[in-house]
Formats: C-alpha cells, sequence, structure tokens
C-alpha cells in the first residue's frame, strides 16, 4: 500500500468529516468515524478530484467498508489510469 | 368560510404519455417507461437510465410567437393545464369567475433548459450575449404566469418551490384558496424539466441515481430514477361545480405540511408521520378510512424504509392493511411535478376501484415491511387516499382525496 495514497486519503477523510487526523485508521469505517452519507459522497469527491480518478458509484460501500478497501480502490484506479492513459469513455455511445 | 372542493379535471403528460389517460393506463398496467437516456451520446454519462418524455413536438402544440417565450417546462405546464380545463368543461369568461379563479405551479428547478443554454453560450462559447427572453422563460414562476395568461385568470396566482414536494405543496396552496371562499376556482399541478446536462451531472455527484431501473421497496433497489413532465387539476368549491353541472372526478379532502428541521438530505419518519397525519386530520378521516396511499417512494436507501416506518406511526395497525405503492416506479422522479403526476394515480384508483402496483418488484426488503402491491395492479374498492410528497431538505406534503361523493 502507498504511503502517499494512504497520507492523502487520511488528509481529504479528517478534513471533509471536520475530525482529528489521528482518530482515522486503517481499519476503521465510515461508520465507525460516524461520517453522515452527505459528507461521505464529499470525501469521494475530493479523493477523485485529486487523483483525477472515477470512483465506482456504489463500491467502497460507505457503511461497511473500512479505510484500507477505500485506498485499495483508489490506488487499484490509479494503477490502472497509469497503464492506460487515455481510457474510451466508460459507456461509450453505442453501449 | 369552510367549503367542500372538488376536482373538476386533470391533465397530464410524462413519459408514459401526453395525457392523464396514457398515464393512468401504464400506471395501472405498471409498464415503466423508464429507458436508456438519450440526448448525451456526446458525453460520457454515468446516469444511465431516465423517464424522459419522448415524441413531444413543441411546435403541434404552440405557434412560434408563443413558443419563443417558454421554457420546456412551461410547454409541459401549459399543455396539462389545456387538457385539465378542457376536461372539465368550465369557461373563465362566464361572470367573474377569471377574477374568482387562482393558479398555482410547483416547480423543484424552473427554467433549466434556458439555463443550461445560457451557461454553454457564456462559458463554453465566451458569447456574453444571451437571448433577451431568457429571464421569462427561466424564472421560477414563469409556468404559473404562462398558465394565468392562457385562461385568463386573474386571481391569485404564484408558484411554489418545495423541491419534491413542490407540486403537493402547490395542491395544499390552492386547496386552501377555494377552500376558504378566496377563489371559487384554481388551477393547480407541478411541472418539471430537469433533464438538462447540468442537472444531470449534479444529480450524478450525489450518487443516489439507479443505474437498472426503480425498484421501491424492494430489496434490489439501487436508487431513483429521474423523470419529467407535468400534471395540472382543476380544483373547484363543489356547489360552483354541481351548479354548472361538472362532472365531480374525485373530492379533495384534505392537506398536511410539515418541515423535518433536521438533515438537508436524509429523510425523517418522524416529519413524514407528522405531514400524513396532518392530512388525515385535515380531511376529517380517520386511518381505517384510506384504502392506499401513493407513496413518495424513490426507491433510495433511505427513502423506502423512512417512508415506511412513518406509514407505521400514522396509520397505526391499519398501516398493515392499506394497499402501498409508488407508481415512480413507471413514471421515474419529475422532482417538482411528482405529486401532480401521483395525484392521477390517486384519482384513478379512486373512480376505477384498481390500486396501481409497484412496477420492477423483485424481492421483498425486510426493512420495508407493508402491503406494496408488487407488479400487478388490484382490483379494490377506494374509497380515500393518501398521496406523498418527501422533499429534500425534510419539507413534506401529504394530499388527501376522497372518492366523489
Amino acid at each position: 500500500m502507498s504511503d502517499d495514497v494512504q497520507k492523502t486519503v487520511f488528509a481529504i477523510i479528517a478534513k471533509e468529516a471536520g475530525i482529528d487526523e489521528s482518530k482515522v485508521t486503517l481499519d476503521s469505517t465510515l461508520k465507525d468515524l460516524e461520517i453522515p452519507s452527505l459528507d461521505a459522497i464529499q470525501i469521494i469527491f475530493e479523493i477523485e478530484d485529486h487523483f483525477k480518478i472515477q470512483m465506482p458509484d456504489r463500491d467502497p460501500n460507505f457503511d461497511t467498508e473500512s479505510v484500507k478497501g477505500l485506498i485499495e480502490t483508489v490506488e487499484k484506479l490509479v494503477a490502472d489510469k497509469a497503464a492506460n492513459p487515455n481510457p474510451p469513455p466508460a459507456n461509450p455511445p453505442s453501449a | 368560510m369552510s367549503r367542500r372542493v372538488v376536482i373538476t379535471g386533470v391533465g397530464a403528460i410524462c413519459a408514459l404519455g401526453h395525457d392523464a389517460r396514457a398515464l393512468w393506463q401504464g400506471m395501472r398496467e405498471g409498464r415503466s417507461a423508464i429507458a436508456p437516456l438519450t440526448g448525451f451520446e456526446n458525453q460520457d454519462m454515468r446516469v444511465k437510465v431516465a423517464a424522459q418524455v419522448r415524441g413531444f413536438d413543441p411546435a403541434a402544440h404552440f405557434d412560434s410567437r408563443k413558443l419563443i417565450l417558454l421554457d420546456r417546462v412551461s410547454q409541459f405546464a401549459l399543455v396539462a393545464a389545456r387538457e385539465a380545463v378542457a376536461q372539465s368543461g368550465i369557461d373563465f369568461a362566464q361572470g367573474d369567475l377569471r377574477q374568482r379563479s387562482a393558479c398555482v405551479v410547483g416547480t423543484g428547478t424552473g427554467g433549466e433548459v434556458t439555463n443550461d443554454e445560457c451557461s454553454r453560450r457564456m462559458y463554453g462559447e465566451g458569447n456574453p450575449r444571451l437571448h433577451p427572453l431568457s429571464i421569462v422563460r427561466r424564472m421560477m414562476s414563469a409556468p404559473a404566469s404562462q398558465v394565468s395568461i392562457e385562461f385568463g385568470i386573474t386571481g391569485p396566482s404564484f408558484a411554489v418551490s418545495s423541491a419534491c414536494s413542490s407540486a403537493n405543496h402547490a395542491f395544499a396552496q390552492a386547496f386552501a384558496l377555494v377552500r376558504s371562499g378566496v377563489a371559487d376556482v384554481a388551477l393547480a399541478g407541478g411541472t418539471e424539466a430537469c433533464l438538462t446536462l447540468g442537472v444531470l451531472r449534479a444529480w450524478e455527484a450525489m450518487r443516489v441515481l439507479s443505474d437498472d431501473t426503480c425498484r421501491p421497496f424492494c430489496k434490489q433497489r439501487r436508487g431513483l430514477v429521474l423523470g419529467e413532465g407535468a400534471g395540472m387539476v382543476v380544483l373547484e368549491d363543489f356547489d360552483h361545480a354541481r351548479a354548472r353541472g361538472a362532472d365531480i372526478l374525485a373530492e379533495f379532502a384534505g392537506a398536511g405540511m410539515s418541515a423535518d428541521a433536521g438533515d438537508i438530505v436524509m429523510p425523517s419518519d418522524i416529519g413524514a408521520a407528522r405531514a400524513m397525519t396532518a392530512a388525515l386530520r385535515d380531511a376529517q378521516l380517520a386511518p381505517e378510512d384510506i384504502d392506499y396511499i401513493n407513496a413518495h417512494g424513490t426507491a433510495t436507501p433511505a427513502n423506502d424504509p423512512t417512508e415506511t416506518r412513518a406509514i407505521h406511526v400514522a396509520l397505526g395497525e391499519h398501516a398493515r392493511k392499506v394497499a402501498v405503492s409508488s407508481t415512480k416506479s413507471v413514471h421515474g422522479h419529475a422532482l417538482g411535478a411528482a405529486g401532480a403526476l401521483e395525484i392521477v394515480a390517486a384519482i384513478g384508483a379512486l373512480r376505477d376501484g384498481a390500486v396501481p402496483p409497484t412496477a420492477n418488484f423483485i424481492d421483498p426488503d425486510p426493512e420495508c415491511d407493508l402491503d406494496y402491491v408488487p407488479n400487478a395492479a388490484r382490483e379494490m374498492p377506494v374509497r380515500a387516499v393518501l398521496s406523498n410528497a418527501f422533499a429534500f431538505g425534510g419539507l413534506n406534503a401529504v394530499v388527501a382525496l376522497k372518492r366523489a361523493a
């Protein structure tokens, strides 16, 4: 797991949820951190903006998945983007 | 003064068709008009499906001099209003009826098509010159103004906006005007033309849209599906309607309104229940009198269990017996027009003795434990109906209709 991604995601969660960064751990879920859904979608938005990626709509699950799962998803999307810098649109017009 | 208020005309346009009859038939058959989103083929859209009005040719309804004044949201309102007025047989030119008539139209987003065009010109094309009629097309009150102009209505006329409850709040205001004697007739309803790139992108960002279809109260529900359209009714003082021999479609028995005063997006069962209880009290109905509830039923994870709990609170023991369905499964969520499309379900159920189903239903969700009339309409006598609308921001409005006596 890349330290950079982890550090950035921790910082975004802390900032958007208005909580101390020291409270965020790899094992915490957004539910443990008492982050309401409106804050959760802002966290996703900021992560997408920062890493220039697009997170799937329902993954990670805001309530049950841990911060670790969130970071793994981000890392996978960042790696996919590096491997394929100009992907076709997710839903091409012909679909 | 407290008078009885009846509905003597209804009109609608939405993805299921361009009149109220087509809408009611589609609802009754549980025939979903939700389909792949079209018109945005050059955009990489996350939203996949919508309930779009198709085959609508504005030029078939309005001449070019009129059309230039009309955003799509006003076009829908006028088409629905013309149908409602024609059905009612009312002649506003009689006596002082123009002054004794009101017009209240709800909309959640207003003239978004015009707004989108303005943004594209300014930011996309760097063109600072906007169309000179942009303001009169896009103002939230444009549909109310256009309907009042169309029929020469000179009594109280205004727009109502409360996001997804706009139409029901509009009905409640119009009902109060007629019941109290301020007006003898009111044209009331809701209209929405929200399927623009800007609005769709904003909804995408909220992550509440379904990617398959709308499955209210069902375990496999994946969120809401946006729709568009308008619905309008003619509300009329009972004595006025009887004196002119009008066909009475239903009695508008009462309305209840409340605010959650809580979270901006998460709905409250207590707030929703208070609006339902207020509607029952206003209509002088007991929970046992209600045979059908047209639910808000958006198919979001949050709404459906919350609304289910609210129905338990408001109806008590009777909640287990009442038929509940969400017709958003067939016409989508038309935001400020939602209640105006759904009053067609309430009127249809009362008149035809048939409850329209919750379409697209697969498996029940343990958190939603009511009778949702899955997939097939139910023939049954319907004496009274509640129609629910609960908006983002916690603004709730519920209307109560009774069978015409």
